[in-house]
């Protein structure tokens, strides 16, 4: 029960219009505000002063507030590493960006190093057929009709499908080369064996990338994950598995690198259809 | 003004055709496109979306050729495309969503893109449901969450496919509202399997089967094809091609009536089972001949 009364006096009109005009009102401002919430009358009288297209600004500036969407914690993340708040969005909806995903990789990565620095070369073998398809994977999970849920709708908007994939490609090296690196710079030997998986890396990606309108991501992931395996092992066997990563097959791997990259260029504007497996 | 040319296009999935000598020209009001399963709807506005690209024949949609990739890029400006199914990326909320498509339409500017997003939310009804996620939606406000993005911009050209599937009579009489309006100045292709969605919005019906058109023309056309083909009977009459029981206990039969039977007033459903059944029995008696 209320034991407030209904007050006795009312606002005059000029304090009312300055009120609805937003007209600075100094100490009467806080006095009509109070006045307002217990005057029903002053409060008919107020509605009759504000116009639609005013209350209607106001609603939309509220709802603006409420329902603008809030960045989840990779938005800003991202945000904070400098990248534009639009880019930001299109990356959140990257399955890389997941937590899921991050925390996998994150766990297969400090496996994967921690065997290498306490089994010598089974570790070592683990961490370089590993470590470069870990974006492999990645890319094939954020790219293609087989990995983003909404697929067909991007497809069809006017944005640069090449422009797409290398946000989305960025996103998933972003979302896995930092601990990676991290990883193998402290294993045991020579330095560069550490960052020398990323040009098969690289090679990978870019390949899932020109293959995805023909065959899907999935299929040509799988497909160099195992020829990965094998060469990893079988340089294994012999005693060597830095072998893949050693000078040679870095200008093998990075000459496949340039060729596949121009062919992606080239044969851009198929990423622009479905492709032959939707 | 004429919006859609299609000149014999067709369009195969490895060696099995989807789409065969398909000629078609639209303009700006609303075509129903109606068919049985597998009669290439889905494909014919994949390919009106720009998602797929025909094998053969020549398509032009809003004067552009979506064959090059200036003219793909002009047409995804003006378009809004509502797919047969989509999913939604993890964790985004309704308003996240069409956000996010907004952002990948050229919407860059975060005010009015919001502005946008929030408008077209209200047109399908989803004012209060900008904060859920989509995930926690039901099918039928999903299906409205898909149909709010197609309408960011004010498209010249939607392309729905099944639009109204999983939407309750509500609903579905909201949409028909929201989508009579935008065929006043759009042109508005809405492929259905509900022939009453047709009957009440669409002033011209394109009906496919196997890949290829078998009428097109005007709604009131169509269900003149079933005049004196439509009778009431107690029981399934023998010469009926389509019967069923209605609600007052009486059978509805649809197809060559017998001498006194007691004709009724047909409707596009009709007409439809008559046209794809009369094309069945004609490319059964071609096979056999």
């Amino acid at each position: 029960m209320s034991w407030q009364s209904t007050p006795t006096w009312h606002l005059d009109e000029a304090t009312l219009r300055a009120y609805v005009d937003g007209r600075p009102l100094t100490i009467v401002g806080a006095s009509v505000e109070s006045h307002l919430v217990d005057c029903p009358e002053c409060r008919v009288r107020l509605g009759e002063l504000m116009s639609h297209e005013s209350v209607d600004q106001a609603w939309s500036a509220i709802r603006a507030h409420v329902e603008a969407p809030r960045p989840s914690v990779a938005e800003r993340v991202l945000r904070w590493c400098g990248i534009s708040a639009d880019s930001a969005r299109l990356l959140a909806a990257v399955p890389a960006f997941r937590g899921a995903w991050l925390l996998g990789v994150l766990v297969v990565t400090v496996f994967a190093g921690v065997a290498a620095l306490f089994s010598g070369d089974t570790g070592l073998t683990l961490f370089l057929m590993v470590a470069p398809l870990i974006p492999v994977a990645g890319v094939a999970a954020s790219f293609g009709g087989d990995a983003d849920p909404a697929h067909e709708l991007v497809t069809v908007t006017p944005y640069s499908s090449l422009r797409l994939l290398l946000v989305r490609t960025l996103g998933v090296l972003l979302s896995s080369l930092p601990v990676t690196v991290l990883v193998g710079v402290i294993l045991p030997g020579p330095i560069w064996l550490g960052i020398a998986w990323l040009t098969p890396a690289l090679a990978g990606v870019t390949l899932v990338l020109l293959l995805a309108p023909i065959l899907g991501t999935s299929v040509p992931a799988a497909a160099i994950g195992a020829c990965w395996s094998l060469a990893v092992v079988s340089a294994a066997r012999m005693h060597d598995p830095a072998a893949v990563v050693e000078p040679a097959m870095q200008l093998v791997l990075a000459g496949v690198l340039v060729v596949a990259g121009t062919a992606l260029v080239l044969r851009y504007p198929s990423l622009d259809h479905l492709g032959s497996h939707s | 003004m004429n919006t859609v040319t299609l000149t014999a296009i067709g369009k195969a999935y490895g060696r099995v055709p989807a789409l065969s000598e398909v000629d078609l020209v639209l303009a700006p009001g609303i075509t129903g496109l109606l068919g049985p399963n597998g009669a290439g709807k889905t494909t014919m506005l994949r390919i009106l979306a720009t998602a797929l690209a025909a094998d053969q024949g020549e398509v032009r949609v809003l004067g552009e050729d979506p064959g090059t990739s200036t003219g793909r890029t002009a047409i995804r400006r003006r378009l809004g495309y509502v797919p047969q199914e989509t999913g939604f990326p993890r964790g985004f909320t309704t308003f996240a969503f069409v956000d996010y498509l907004a952002i990948l339409k050229e919407w860059t500017e975060p005010t009015s893109r919001h502005a946008e997003v929030r408008r077209v939310l209200d047109l399908v009804g989803l004012t209060d449901s900008g904060t859920k996620r989509v995930g926690a939606l039901s099918g039928g406000q999903r299906r409205r969450v898909v149909l709010a993005q197609a309408m960011l911009g004010r498209p010249d050209l939607l392309v729905l496919d099944e639009p109204t599937a999983g939407l309750d009579p509500a609903q579905r009489g909201r949409l028909r509202d929201v989508l009579g309006r935008a065929g006043e100045s759009a042109t508005v292709v809405i492929s259905t399997h509900q022939t009453e969605d047709v009957a009440a919005l669409c002033e011209r019906v394109v009906v496919l089967d196997g890949g290829r058109i078998l009428f097109d023309g005007p709604v009131t056309e169509l269900v003149a094809h079933a005049e004196g083909r439509v009778w009431m009977a107690a029981e399934r009459d023998p010469a009926a091609q389509h019967a069923w029981r209605t609600g007052t206990g009486r059978v509805r039969n649809v197809g060559d009536p017998p001498p006194r039977a007691e004709l009724i007033e047909p409707a596009l459903e009709d007409a439809y089972l008559l046209l794809v059944g009369d094309a069945a029995r004609d490319a059964g008696l071609e096979a056999v001949s």
